[in-house]
């Protein structure tokens, strides 16, 4: 498809270019298949990375999830989302994994506290990114629960009921507060596919 | 079951975020077959997530592209989906688990089929099965679907399973049929093997006359396929034997 930008970041390929792209790797097209690396790595690395911490297993988890890409392109159905939105699943779901089978409950709980002072610490390495600014932005307009519940979430990997735990609220509140949040930033950030 | 007890719309944010636990996360997809504004809601709501990730973007050691194309490079790609009997013939020969027995049947359309695999089990044993009414209507909605295909296969040991799945409902209704009897330590335990991981769809029903009653099996994703083995009577985490039978389901 467009892929003869290469100075353009990643956060600027549009999904429908991403869908593109994966219709080539699907057909062993090695050439797209870079592409959608030197488009995608960054955004996957940085959320394997957020999760996971460490950066070796990190790195592992990052080239799982792009071979994934790669083995399950043909895979991919536009009926069931947006193809960036797929990747991140993708993405996402292997470093929860990763965290949720691999890491014992002691350095989890080490994490906490890192967890917990949250995402503008991540941010910085960022900065320059309007995307980022923009999803820092949106996060802001979230209340101070929706906002710790869902990043405590994504970012943290950790499940609602730990999230309950950590914040010291009933459980039915972190759900409910997730999914308002989630709104809220889905409506701040404007529709994408 | 736990979805009756609490409202399963508000686990939608939890369920994008990768936030629930493997049990949560079956009964939400179960829910999710059966609920398509819910399918939108819960795509939007991880499209909205998968969008923090931009925030968290981060350059991987330069020397992770080499090491990722080279790996591509020698490593063979999935198929995409085919044609339901084509994908059934392929499904013995698939990776990971043991070759199964093939497929008895495969059989495109749905009605009398359904009504002659399933219907006497639905319409006249209702009494029997017990069935709760939401359960009822949702295996209904399967079965009914416009899309449904059926399909039948034969156990390696003995007997048979049939299934009709909708692609729209993500979501597919399972009947056995003659399968050996169990030892009450042990129960037949259904699995979705998906490309990512193994997931439990829950503990086939005690037979009726050699027959189990409907099963719901939902929150199918594309590559799946099921399979069913023999586990100790609780349950178990992970399947620990090979599977007496197995299917690729059909993607559409």
């Amino acid at each position: 498809m467009t892929a003869e930008l290469p100075g353009q970041r990643p956060q600027a390929a549009s999904a429908g270019e991403l869908a593109g792209l994966l219709a080539k790797v699907a057909r062993g097209d090695e050439a797209a298949f870079a592409w959608v690396y030197d488009r995608f790595a960054t955004v996957v690395y940085g959320i394997v990375r957020r999760v996971l911490r460490d950066p070796a297993q990190s790195e592992e988890v990052t080239q799982e999830v792009l071979l994934e890409v790669w083995r399950t392109a043909s895979r991919f159905d536009p009926v069931e989302g947006s193809a960036r939105s797929w990747l991140m699943t993708l993405a996402h779901r292997r470093a929860v994994d990763r965290v949720r089978s691999v890491q014992a409950s002691a350095a989890r709980e080490a994490r906490a506290a890192v967890v917990a002072t949250d995402y503008d610490v991540v941010a910085e390495e960022v900065e320059t990114r309007l995307d980022a600014q923009r999803v820092r932005r949106c996060l802001d307009t979230l209340t101070e629960l929706q906002r710790e519940s869902v990043t405590l979430a994504y970012y943290g990997g950790y499940t609602y009921r730990e999230v309950a735990a950590l914040l010291g609220v009933a459980v039915g509140t972190v759900k409910t507060r997730m999914r308002d949040g989630l709104i809220r930033l889905r409506d701040c950030l404007g529709t994408d596919s | 079951m736990r979805l009756r007890r609490t409202d399963p719309h508000t686990l939608a944010g939890a369920y994008a975020l990768d936030a629930l636990g493997d049990a949560d996360r079956e009964n939400f997809e179960r829910h999710l077959g059966t609920c398509e504004a819910c399918r939108a809601e819960a795509a939007s709501l991880r499209d909205a997530a998968g969008r923090l990730a931009e925030a968290t973007a981060a350059a991987p050691p330069p020397r992770l592209r080499g090491l990722v194309l080279a790996e591509a490079a020698r490593t063979r790609q999935q198929p995409p989906p085919a044609r339901v009997a084509e994908r059934v013939r392929r499904s013995w020969h698939g990776v990971g688990w043991p070759a199964a027995p093939r497929m008895a049947v495969a059989i495109a359309g749905v009605g009398i089929l359904v009504a002659l695999a399933l219907g006497t089990l639905l319409i006249n044993d209702q009494h029997k099965l017990h069935l709760a009414d939401a359960q009822r209507g949702q295996i209904a909605a399967i079965l009914n679907a416009p899309d449904a295909d059926i399909m039948t296969v034969r156990a390696r040991t003995r007997g048979s399973a049939t299934v009709v799945m909708s692609h729209a409902a993500h979501a597919l209704v399972l009947t056995t049929a003659r399968l050996p009897a169990l030892p009450p330590t042990e129960v037949y335990q259904v699995w979705l093997m998906g490309t990512h991981k193994v997931r439990s769809a829950g503990r086939l029903p005690p037979p009726k006359q050699g027959m189990t009653a409907p099963m719901i099996v939902a929150g199918l994703a594309a590559g799946d396929r099921m399979g069913v083995t023999i586990e100790p009577a609780a349950g178990a985490p992970h399947p620990s034997s090979p599977p007496v039978l197995m299917l690729s389901l059909p993607t559409g």
